[in-house]
């Protein structure tokens, strides 16, 4: 079982395997750096997609110029078609979004015809979060996406973060649905729809994992916290997949651990036929290595 | 003690002081003879509010002795059914009985807002006690005719009536099913996502004093290896004592197909209001009269 991202990226090292990551308008100090520590380890191959002459310039001159491909296109929207086309043709077993708005990359991976998305799948976010004050890591959904996911989207986010945790070795994991309180209440809907994802799993129309909600932090990740209350849950204050209502909630609560709780992160994009990578400028160095690692790890034959 | 058997409230009744019936416009055979059976069982005293002249022809025409009754005079159903009230909510009486009025003017009188018997904001409901000749125990059910499609608070109105009445019936933790047509959580079918909501309301001690298992299928609630064969392992299941009914379609139906086919005994009342109404309709027979009178007694 992985229990830490350094783990998770020794697991990506030690695969043997290179993982072709086609990169949409590459010419991005920040992308590249992020991918040149994988590529030296030599767990990726990176196609990076763009402007040549901007990429060369980025590119420190040490790497050898076998471990990589570069693909010529200036045009930032054909360089995101070209990136998503070699994942879709099986050229490449990941994509990641380089200098180009969120927008425009999504809109790429959602096309209908052309995309990453199976039909009426939905696309969400998790990641896997790790904090020195929690003897795991804990997977978190959805932190990016989804603002204020239905009911059919939040058993999506439950299996796209169920998936991702039994990649990590965690046959049944712990799902807590997170809101304020432990009670359910018709003024909170989210609280609604969590006692209903509860008896589906419950009813095993939500396979391998176990639910409870709505619960808070407290009583989802501390057994003390349930024991004062008196509260039963069958996660027994061990959680290992956090489910918020909103993103609001999400984002705050992952954005909080890395500025305040020393975490770092591996997230991905869910949903899509294969490992989708969008991070944020302000994560870490470390954050984004981890996040290619994760990516090894998902794009794997199952 | 735990009652298993609806014959067994008249044993506990003999133990306690007897409740007082006040029965609204109560003039006609039907309402009198129950009454009248009540009284000798020694379970109540009544009180008969219509016109004395009707009442004392009745009893003469069935040989009762109507020294058994308190009679009070009052011309019309519709003021009997105020006086009525007015006595319960005097303290003169301890439940309410319907006689020959509609159930709609007795209602009104009840949920009237000045003088009737409802508190602010509480909700009434039907509650059943059926005691079907097939199954092991008593099954208390609701709502079977006074709440046609009730919503989410109404269902968990209804589900603390069904716990409230087995707790006084002796049953300490009652099981609860709760229906719908599937055991499957389906959001799009209304009984099944809120009977999910219900569950988890109890499992978090938002509902007390009951087990609480649903959605599930009829088959499920009184079989318990209908609930195994489709994977669900619940102690309610095969074992229920209540059943919350999604709408009165359902309810009713039921309430009907244990007296008409199974031939089975019942005893009814009306809950939420400040005391305990006998609904019983000239279709019931005399023992399920009896029946919802003792019922009401125990709630009392």
């Amino acid at each position: 079982m992985i229990t830490k991202l350094d783990e998770l990226a020794e697991k990506a090292k030690n695969s043997g395997k290179k993982t072709r990551i086609a990169v949409a308008v590459a010419e991005d100090s920040n992308t590249i750096n992020a991918i040149l520590r994988a590529t030296y380890e030599g767990f990726i191959y990176p196609v990076l997609i763009g402007n040549e002459i901007k990429i060369k310039e980025l590119l420190t001159s040490d790497i050898a110029s076998n471990q990589f491909e570069i693909r010529n296109i200036t045009e930032p929207n054909k360089a995101v078609k070209e990136a998503v086309g070699m994942v879709r043709n099986n050229e490449a077993d990941v994509l990641m979004k380089g200098l180009i708005g969120t927008d425009t990359f999504l809109k790429a991976v959602l096309d209908k015809e052309k995309g990453l998305l199976p039909p009426k799948a939905v696309m969400s976010y998790t990641c896997a979060i790790e904090i020195p004050k929690y003897h795991k890591l804990l997977f978190v959904s959805d932190t990016a996406v989804l603002i204020y996911p239905d009911l059919d989207q939040k058993i999506a986010m439950i299996n796209y973060s169920v998936a991702m945790a039994r990649r990590f070795g965690i046959e049944k994991p712990k799902v807590a649905l997170i809101s304020a309180t432990e009670k359910v209440s018709p003024s909170m809907q989210e609280t609604l729809d969590y006692a209903l994802l509860c008896k589906m799993a419950e009813r095993g129309q939500i396979k391998n994992c176990i639910v409870d909600g709505p619960l808070d932090i407290f009583l989802a990740c501390d057994p003390n916290s349930l024991a004062i209350k008196g509260i039963q849950s069958p996660l027994e204050g061990d959680a290992d997949i956090l489910i918020f209502p909103n993103l609001e909630s999400a984002n705050s609560f992952y954005k909080g651990l890395m500025l305040f709780g020393e975490g770092e992160l591996a997230g991905l994009i869910c949903g899509t036929t294969k490992p989708v990578i969008v991070m944020s400028r302000s994560e870490s160095e470390n954050s984004k290595y981890y996040c290619l690692a994760l990516s090894c790890l998902m794009a794997e034959e199952k | 003690m735990q009652i298993s058997k609806l014959d067994q409230m008249f044993d506990v009744l003999a133990t306690r002081p007897k409740k007082r019936l006040v029965a609204a416009w109560g003039v006609d055979s039907h309402t009198i003879l129950a009454a009248y059976m009540a009284v000798e069982k020694g379970i109540v005293d009544a009180t008969l509010v219509g016109d004395e002249k009707l009442i004392l022809s009745v009893c003469r025409e069935h040989n009762l002795d109507c020294s058994q009754f308190n009679i009070v005079h009052c011309p019309t159903d519709v003021k009997s059914a105020a006086l009525a009230v007015e006595m319960i909510n005097k303290g003169e009486g301890d439940f309410l009985m319907k006689g020959l009025l509609s159930t709609d003017r007795y209602m009104k009188a009840i949920l009237n807002k000045e003088c009737g018997l409802m508190d602010p904001g509480a909700i009434l409901s039907h509650v059943t006690v059926a005691e079907p000749r097939n199954y092991h125990k008593l099954l208390i059910v609701g709502d079977v005719a006074i709440i046609p499609l009730p919503d989410l608070n109404q269902k968990i109105a209804i589900t603390n009536y069904l716990i409230k009445t087995a707790h006084i019936l002796g049953i300490e933790n009652p099981k609860v099913g709760l229906l719908s047509a599937s055991e499957q959580t389906l959001p799009k079918i209304p009984s099944s996502a809120e009977a999910a909501i219900i569950a988890k309301m109890a499992q978090r001690g938002q509902i007390k004093g009951a087990i609480v298992e649903g959605p599930l299928g009829f088959d499920m609630i009184i079989d318990r290896e209908s609930a195994l064969i489709k994977g669900v392992d619940s102690p309610v299941c095969g074992d229920a004592d209540c059943i919350l009914f999604p709408n009165i379609e359902a309810g009713n139906t039921f309430y009907k197909t244990i007296i008409k086919l199974l031939k089975s005994e019942l005893g009814a009342i009306v809950m939420g209001a400040r005391v305990p109404c006998v609904l019983t309709s000239r279709g019931d027979g005399e023992r399920s009269k009896l029946y919802s009178i003792a019922l009401a007694a125990m709630l009392a």
